[in-house]
């Protein structure tokens, strides 16, 4: 071979997967610095969920050793009654919440996002009740809700309605969830209120030029650049909505009439009320994490459809 | 230069200190070491409850009666998360094996427990404490049955309460009824006569009752309640079956669906309604919205402490049909020893004089609940007049919810029926077919049972 030949040689060819010594010395030393989040991540999360799908798979109560019984506490859970309740019971309520929650979250978010000088105030009193933890909430709810003293009757009661009995009747008391979900809305809002402020203003001018209204601006400019961030808030929400518990489990207690057993309510009652059935209360776990997956996954593929990143 | 180097530590120095540091271990140790040493040697036992107050105090008073007179066992007490049913704290600290020596577990759940092994066999502690393990030899025949599964005993049963109709006279006065129906003396009256009696105290104002007479399903009218007060029996241990839909059950349901059909559900809902953790002052039976309730002897106490001038009256449980037999149920709460517990033989002795008589006698004086030693019943001592007149009434008329390892279950499908059936979202057929359906898909996992 003449030393042209060798000079003009191609290099030799990389595979996709090869990296150099310094890049697997920089990939070392990331993953050293996100250990401990991959130690929690297996150990708290992962190993869980496979123990959970694991003991679905058998009949517990959490002393004893586990007995296997195959698909047993499957094929009851289709044929479980209360189950079905819960899932009506849970499917109403992410229906309902989430869909307000976006609502007022974007409400909020406009409000915060008012130019006045006394603005700050605003927002951290519009922020302040999603800083209190829903244990807390659920109290003060019950007071404000309650049919005879609370102040919510008193109040439409004053302007001629006939006020309902919010948390006592199987009617309202899914929908009186709902609503305490709410005080949780200046969370997103925040989030929204980030989208919000980093929509160029010159398109507002542009569109306030050409004698957009201010309901025009909205639908043509601020909603479209909002819908990844509406993106974002819909599947932190249906995965939330679905795993509802706390305020049925102080307020309600699942009920009246079961309107308010929902999805986790009753797993955590088969877990720990109920004798040996951590099994089952294991296989609804795995199928709230299925569902969840599977509603998360079809508002990402529809999101192509409705989602903008760009108004160009 | 730094100071440090001018004092150097020789080894006559370190010598001196050393010495005196020994001398003065050794002198503290002498006036320390046979205290501490003493202590040591009692066996640590950690209770739990999930008692809050008033009854937490005289639990801890118990706790440092029963430290001060054992010479081998120390009692730590503790309150934890927990309520009747619910025993999530408890479970996962037995996993995680940091679990307690001792625990106080409603009584009705304790057949549920043992069935899932959360539970020790009582047998050789309690013997080995020198009390009997024989539950029957010692307490009432439903709490000693209660405390059992599998005729082996899990438990040993603490307080009992039952109950009764609580009335106020005042109001009876006011209506021009005979208030002498309404004692512990008189023969019960029946279910209809008491709604005709109590539609009188309705006070409507805008579509809304601010008085209602009575109630069915507040405080402790549960499922239970009226199905034992018809005659319902819940369970063919034989046949390894519940029974919701027995006759008698179905019998006490259309009842309570004509009493709610007649008067609408959602106005006596919020007639009654008062959130949880209400102060007890707000008790709809002591704010005078209400003319009588089902409830228990706890009342009794509550009624004395915040409002001692209420004129009311407490009668036997009604009767479907006039002549019948009154009937109601017990509950109440028992001590067991988990599995896991470290200090079983400690544990044992001091269930057996929390549980014993010592410890009951007094629970029973300082909280006012009712003891499950039968010894105890009638001792002047330990009751007052209106609550010893109680237990020695209602006592015999008590039954107690079937001991059964779906126990907690069955408990909620009976209540969702009876909501179901009140509100008016099911029919009673169908409630209670439900009711049995769901529990009795659990209870095939343990059949057959004794």
């Amino acid at each position: 071979m003449s030393t042209t030949q060798a000079a003009f040689a191609a290099p030799p060819r990389r595979s996709k997967w090869s990296i150099t010594r310094g890049e697997r010395k920089n990939i070392f030393i990331g993953l050293a610095f996100i250990s401990p989040w991959i130690f929690g991540f297996l150990v708290f999360l992962i190993y869980p969920i496979i123990y959970s799908f694991q003991l679905s798979f058998t009949r517990y109560g959490g002393i004893l050793p586990p007995e296997p019984i195959g698909w047993a506490n499957y094929t009851r859970m289709w044929n479980d009654e209360v189950f079905w309740i819960a899932m009506r019971a849970t499917f109403t309520y992410a229906a309902l919440a989430v869909p307000i929650g976006v609502v007022m979250a974007m409400a909020i978010a406009i409000a915060m996002d008012q130019p006045m000088r006394e603005i700050p105030l605003y927002r951290t009193v519009l922020f302040l009740p999603s800083v209190l933890p829903l244990f807390a909430t659920s109290f003060v709810f019950m007071v404000l809700l309650n049919p005879n003293t609370g102040i919510v009757n008193q109040i439409l009661r004053s302007i001629g309605l006939n006020p309902p009995n919010w948390f006592g009747d199987p009617n309202w008391a899914n929908f009186s969830i709902v609503l305490m979900a709410q005080m949780g809305a200046g969370q997103v809002a925040l989030i929204f209120l980030a989208g919000l402020r980093g929509i160029p203003p010159h398109l507002y001018e542009s569109a306030q030029l050409d004698g957009a209204s201010w309901a025009q601006r909205f639908r043509n400019i601020t909603l479209p650049l909002m819908t990844p961030i509406i993106l974002y808030d819909l599947i932190i929400g249906i995965s939330g909505g679905i795993q509802v518990f706390t305020q049925a489990y102080i307020i309600t207690d699942g009920g009246p009439a079961r309107s308010t057993t929902y999805l986790v309510f009753y797993l955590y009652n088969n877990a720990f009320k109920y004798s040996m059935q951590m099994g089952y209360a294991s296989a609804l776990g795995v199928v709230i994490f299925l569902l969840t997956l599977v509603l998360a996954g079809i508002t990402f593929l529809t999101s192509k459809k409705w989602v903008t990143y760009d108004l160009t | 230069m730094s100071q440090f180097t001018h004092k150097r530590v020789n080894r006559r120095s370190v010598l001196k200190g050393a010495a005196a540091t020994g001398l003065g271990l050794g002198v503290a140790s002498s006036v320390y070491l046979p205290t501490a040493f003493a202590a040591q040697e009692k066996r640590q036992v950690l209770a739990w409850v999930t008692h809050g107050e008033p009854d937490l105090t005289t639990l801890h008073n118990i706790v440092d009666a029963f430290n001060e007179q054992s010479e081998t066992t120390e009692v730590t007490l503790e309150q934890v998360q927990g309520s009747e049913t619910d025993s999530a704290k408890l479970i996962t600290a037995v996993r995680g094996g940091t679990g307690p020596d001792a625990y106080m577990l409603d009584r009705f759940v304790v057949a549920e427990r043992a069935a899932s092994g959360l539970l020790q066999d009582l047998t050789d502690p309690l013997t080995n404490a020198g009390f009997d393990p024989d539950l029957t030899a010692t307490y009432l025949p439903f709490a000693a049955e209660e405390a059992s599964w599998q005729g082996t005993p899990y438990a040993l049963p603490f307080d009992t309460d039952t109950r009764g109709l609580f009335v106020n006279l005042d109001m009876i006065e006011e209506i021009g009824e005979d208030p002498a129906k309404f004692t512990l003396e008189a023969d019960p009256l029946t279910w209809d006569e008491l709604k005709e009696i109590m539609a009188k105290l309705n006070v409507e104002d805008g579509g809304n009752f601010t008085r209602f007479g009575f109630v069915p399903w507040h405080e402790q009218g549960h499922a239970y309640t009226y199905g034992f007060s018809f005659g319902a029996t819940f369970v063919d241990r034989a046949a390894c079956a519940v029974t919701p839909d027995e006759p008698a059950m179905a019998a006490a349901m259309d009842w309570i669906k004509a009493y709610s059909d007649e008067f609408g559900a959602a106005k006596m809902q919020a007639a009654v309604f008062n959130p949880e953790g209400s102060p007890p002052t707000e008790n709809v039976f002591l704010t005078n919205r209400i003319g009588a309730m089902i409830t228990g002897d706890w009342m009794i106490a509550t009624i004395a402490k915040y409002k001692p001038e209420l004129n009311y009256g407490i009668a036997k449980l009604p009767v479907p049909e006039a002549g019948m037999q009154s009937t109601t149920w017990a509950g109440g709460w028992s001590w067991v020893i988990p599995y896991g517990a470290r200090e079983v033989d400690g544990a044992g002795e001091f269930l057996a004089y929390m549980s014993g008589e010592p410890g009951q006698r007094v629970y029973t004086k300082d909280t006012a609940h009712l003891p499950t030693v039968a010894a105890l019943m009638g001792d002047p001592d330990i009751f007052d007049e209106v609550h010893a007149k109680y237990a020695e009434v209602l006592l015999p008329l008590s039954t107690n919810r079937p001991p059964l390892p779906v126990g907690g279950k069955y408990w909620d499908e009976l209540q969702a029926a009876f909501q179901a059936i009140y509100l008016g979202t099911s029919e009673v057929g169908p409630a209670l077919e439900s009711a049995r359906k769901n529990t009795q898909d659990v209870l095939d996992q343990y059949c057959p049972i004794e």
